[in-house]
Formats: C-alpha cells, structure tokens, sequence
C-alpha cells in the first residue's frame, strides 16, 4: 500500500513548468530525499502536497484518497505536517502556545464551550497541555517553554518547528531543508534526531535537503530534481554515481577546476 | 508567593468593590458633564477592545467598525423609542411595521442591536477573507461606508438623513461600566482559550497556521463576529447615551479614533485599549479649548499627531501585547524606585514577584 502518491504531477507558473510529469510514491516508514540544484522545483513539491498550489495537471492521493488541491488545513488534518525552509514559527508565541496551536486542529470543543469554559473544554485544554509539554520534554525544549519563538537560538527553532508538526500527530511528515544553516556537528545531531523520531512517531518522512551528508545518511531512496524533471532516482549509492546527477546537481565545473 | 498571590485577590477584589462604590456614588452625586464623559469613557474602552480583537489579536487591518457600531445604535433605539414618539420623528414617512409599535427592555435591545451587528459582521467577512493588509482595510471601509449609506437611504426604517430623536436616555454608568467588564471578561476567555491562540497563530503567520491545520476563515469570520457584536453592544449604548443619532455621526472619523485608541493602548492588548479608552475621551473633553480658542478641528490635528508619534516611536503602545496584573504592576522598575524613596530602605526586590 503507498502512503502517498503524486501521478504525473505538472506545474505551470506563468510560462515557465516548475514541475514537469513528477511521479512519486511513499510506502509506510520511508525516510525518502527529494534533492536538486536551486529552482529545481522540489518546495514546489511540497506546497502541492501540502494543497498550498493545486497543480495544472496530475493528482495526488494520500491513503488512496484524493487530496489535489484540497485546503491545506484539511490535508494537515488528514495526517500530513510539514515545516518550512524559511522557519515560520510563530514569532511573538511562547514556545509551548507554538505546540499548544499545533494541536487545535483536535479540539472538539465549539467556540462557545471555550469561551464559557466549561468542563468539556477544560479537560481538552489540560490534554493539550500534558501533551505538548510531554513532546517539548521529548525533544528537550521543556525548559524554555515560556521563552518566545523568536528569542530561541537558530538551531532550537528548527527543533521547535519540528515539534509543532508532530503535534498535529502527523503519519507523513514533509521537511523543508530541515539542516539548512547547520555546521557538520548540527547536521549530525539533526539526523540522528530525525532518524529517532521516525521510530517513535511512526512517521513516513520525506525531506528536502542540500547537505549531501545528511540526505545520504539519512534516506532510504532519494529523487533528483532538474529544471521540473525528474533525472535520477534510487538508493542513495546508485544517486550518487549517476552522471546526469553529477552533472546537473554536484556541478561538471567544480570537477573540472579541481 | 502563595501568600502573595493572595494578596492580589484581595487587592483585586477590594478595587472592583472600590469601583462599584465609585459607579454608585458618581450615578448619583456626580455632575451629570461628567457622569456622560466617565458613560463614554466605557463605551469607548468596548468599542476599543472589540476592535483590538479583529485588528490587533487577529491582525486582520479592518476599517469597518463604524458601520458595526452604526447597525447597533441603530437597532436599540428602533426598538427603545417609545411608539409614540417613533410617529413624530417620522414625520416624512411612516416607520415600517412591525417597527414601529416595537418596544423592547433595553438590555433586549442592545443583545439584539449586538446580534444584528454580528450577522452584518459575519457578511462582511465573507467576502474580504481572501483579502490582506491594506486591501481588507480599503474593502472594510467601504463597507461601513456603504452601511452608512443604505442607513441614509432606508427613509422608512432609518428616518434617513433626519436620524433619530428622542432615544430615551436609559444608558447609565451600571450598564455602560457593566457592558465593558462583560466585554472584558468574554473577550479575555476567548482569547486565553485554544481558539484564541487560533486567533494570534493567524496574526502571527497566516500560512504556518493555515499548515499547522487552522481553518482560516472560520477563525477569521468568528473573530469578526464577535467584535462587530460588541461593537453593535457599544454603539446602542452609545446611541441612548446621546438621545440623537445619525448616519453621519457613523463616518470614519469614528473608525479612526476607535483605531488611535487602540493603537496608543497597544494592538493585542484589552487592558491597553481600556486605559487608552479613558485617556483618550478624557483628553478629548480637555482640549476642547483648542476647538474653540484656535479653529474647530484643532483636536483632530493633535489626535492625528499623537497617533503618528506613537506608530513611529512607541509602536507596541501603552501596554504591547500584555495585559494588566499587579505582579506587572508591582514589579515595575518606576514603581519599585518610588516605594525605595518613599520608605527610606533599600530595596531588595521584595516587591519583585
């Protein structure tokens, strides 16, 4: 069975195909790699996924169900999160009000019960509660959970936009360059907690990543984008001595002047 | 710290008692001039904290509040005015029935004149949630502008250009003041409750939001509801605290000062537009000698001014986005130098929390 599958997915902006007959699918507990030089079209992607674009052509199914183009609230309800390469916390919230939102899509409590507090909502908001307190101990931001987002050192803010998407207990978790900006020790750690939380959540992971590093370690099966193709894809070894990658994405020039 | 939090109860108790004193005594042995200002020193702090929930906790850039305070003033005293009088003041055109033999208890009035401001909130945000920024705010005031002139148009309902006379003057300081706390106390559970956090999430970042499986425009309809409903609440107060109502006293010059407030006492603080609420109205009868020693529209100018300073060098207002406790109150660095002064003792941060 797939978790998800994009069926010959096109996407015009203007004149210009940012993605051109993508195929993909994403069985149960992959850690897949979605790679390719800037522009390639891979947070394109993404955004289709995640119903941000409804693409010109192509479908795209998450439990055999079809979500193109379905509002992206509804898809992340469906069980697919995601961060951004750009962090997009919520900058004047306090890390743990960060999970707490995170988790709203959840609550059954009508507005109404909120506002007059009543018990039903009560018990909801102490769930939400132990519960995100429980995920920010998990990935070890508990002792700054009054702190604000954006008072939060770089690294720490990847950290927490992860944990947010975990909240909204997701099966497919998208992540956008999630090492960008990281020194070789960051990336490790990075990895080895990705590689962690994949187990305990259960996740289907899949990632865009530049560190060769992490996506080589990290990946199971890797996609390589150029100019909206597809040019290789396969285990991270067969990738990495494909030609037209080497050539499209790790550069002929570089090897050339070396 | 147990003991101390005890202590903030009490205090806090002590001036609500203070306050229900102070209302009773100035109801009653104030001078009326000034009763009316303290009457809409309240409507304004719930004109201000309804509009901080669209503009400053939701962060959606709305114009529209005067038309939501129009469609309240209106409805209370449609249904407050005696019949009787309602058949004089239309004298051009009689008021549609059942209208016009209508008389409902006021605080029926106001919750329907609330009621209808909400549903006209609720149409206006309709169509305006895809728009942002500056956009929402050009197409929310041309709503309220476009209310503004059904209003002057509508001769069998509204009496047209000619207003409203006569509205009974049955807005008090109980109910004004009483309107305001209830304002408060819904506002702050809303906002302290998951859907609140909804609320700041999407003023915060639309997108990470819409991601983090927010449905925007639930969240966004539902925070214009509710402030057009405390909107319309404050403009029927409004309405039978001055007896007379017109279309033309619904402009957007009455957006704008609803927005100076909120802007000096902070966006995304209800504390804030409370005091500013006060500052502001008082500060308004204050200058009047400007009106009337230099040219009329002299205090606008100073108005305008002041909102400009404030948006260029003390953006997050009076209070930013914090609300009013003692602990703030009484950990301030001004407040705790004074007590140092005045006790003759050096502090040791005993006040700090």
């Amino acid at each position: 069975m797939s978790l998800l599958k994009l069926e010959d997915i096109t996407m015009w902006f203007g004149g210009v195909a940012a993605l051109k007959n993508f195929n993909l699918e994403l069985t149960p507990g992959e850690i897949v790699g979605l790679i390719g030089p800037n522009g390639a079209g891979k947070t394109t992607v993404f955004n289709i996924i995640t119903g941000v674009y409804k693409p010109s052509r192509g479908q795209v199914f998450f439990k055999d169900q079809e979500i193109t183009g379905m509002r992206p609230d509804l898809i992340t309800k469906a069980g697919i999160a995601r961060t951004f390469q750009n962090i997009r916390l919520f900058k004047g919230l306090s890390v743990l009000e960060n999970v707490l939102i995170a988790n709203h899509l959840h609550l059954k409590a009508n507005y109404l019960t909120a506002i007059l507090k009543l018990p039903g909502y009560w018990k909801e908001e102490r769930m939400m509660r132990e519960k995100s307190l429980a995920l920010l101990e998990r990935v070890g931001l508990a002792d700054q959970r009054d702190e604000l987002a954006s008072a939060l050192p770089y690294g720490l803010q990847r950290r927490l936009e992860i944990a947010r998407a975990l909240a909204t207990n997701p099966q497919l978790l998208l992540l956008d360059e999630p090492a960008a900006g990281m020194n070789p020790k960051e990336a490790d750690d990075l990895t080895e907690f990705i590689k962690e939380i994949q187990q305990e959540f259960d996740l289907t992971i899949f990632l865009i990543e530049h560190h060769m590093d992490v996506v080589l370690n990290i990946s199971q099966r890797i996609f390589v984008l150029d100019y909206g193709m597809t040019i290789a894809k396969g285990k991270p070894e067969e990738v990495q001595n494909n030609p037209r990658v080497i050539e499209a994405y790790l550069g002929v020039d570089e090897n050339v002047e070396d | 710290m147990a003991a101390q939090k005890n202590n903030y109860r009490i205090l806090t108790i002590v001036s609500l008692l203070l306050l229900l004193v102070f209302i009773g005594f100035a109801e009653n042995h104030l001078d009326l001039y000034i009763v009316r200002i303290l009457n809409v020193c309240a409507i304004y702090a719930i004109l201000g904290m309804s509009m901080n929930l669209i503009n400053g906790f939701t962060g959606l850039f709305s114009l529209g509040h005067a038309g939501f305070m129009a469609v309240g003033a209106y409805t209370t005293a449609l249904l407050t005015i005696p019949p009787a009088i309602k058949a004089q003041i239309f004298y051009l055109a009689p008021l549609i029935k059942p209208l016009d033999q209508m008389n409902l208890p006021f605080p029926v009035a106001l919750f329907v004149g609330g009621l209808l401001a909400a549903v006209v909130g609720g149409l206006i945000a309709a169509p305006t949630l895809r728009l942002k920024g500056d956009y929402l705010a050009i197409a929310t005031l041309g709503f309220a502008e476009i209310i503004r002139v059904v209003f002057t148009n509508t001769q069998t309902i509204t009496n047209g250009a000619l207003g409203l006379k006569g509205i009974p003057a049955l807005t008090n300081l109980w109910w004004s003041f009483g309107a305001a706390a209830f304002t408060l106390v819904v506002l702050l559970s809303l906002i302290n409750s998951s859907y609140g956090r909804a609320l700041k999430a999407i003023r915060e970042d639309e997108i990470a939001a819409e991601s983090m499986g927010i449905h925007l425009a639930k969240h966004k309809t539902l925070s214009f509801v509710i402030g057009a409903f405390f909107a319309g609440i404050g403009g029927g107060l409004l309405g039978n605290l001055l007896g007379t109502i017109d279309p033309k006293m619904f402009s957007f010059t009455f957006t704008f000062n609803i927005l100076l407030i909120i802007v000096l006492g902070g966006m995304g603080s209800f504390s804030g537009s409370i005091i500013s609420a006060f500052i502001v109205t008082i500060a308004n009868e204050y200058l009047r000698f400007l009106d009337e020693s230099i040219k009329v529209g002299m205090r606008s100018v100073v108005f305008s001014a002041l909102l400009m300073f404030v948006v260029l060098f003390y953006r997050h207002g009076l209070m930013g986005a914090n609300e009013f406790s003692w602990e703030r109150l009484f950990g301030n660095k001004v407040y705790q130098k004074t007590l140092g002064r005045w006790t003759k003792r050096p502090r040791k941060g005993g006040y700090a929390g």
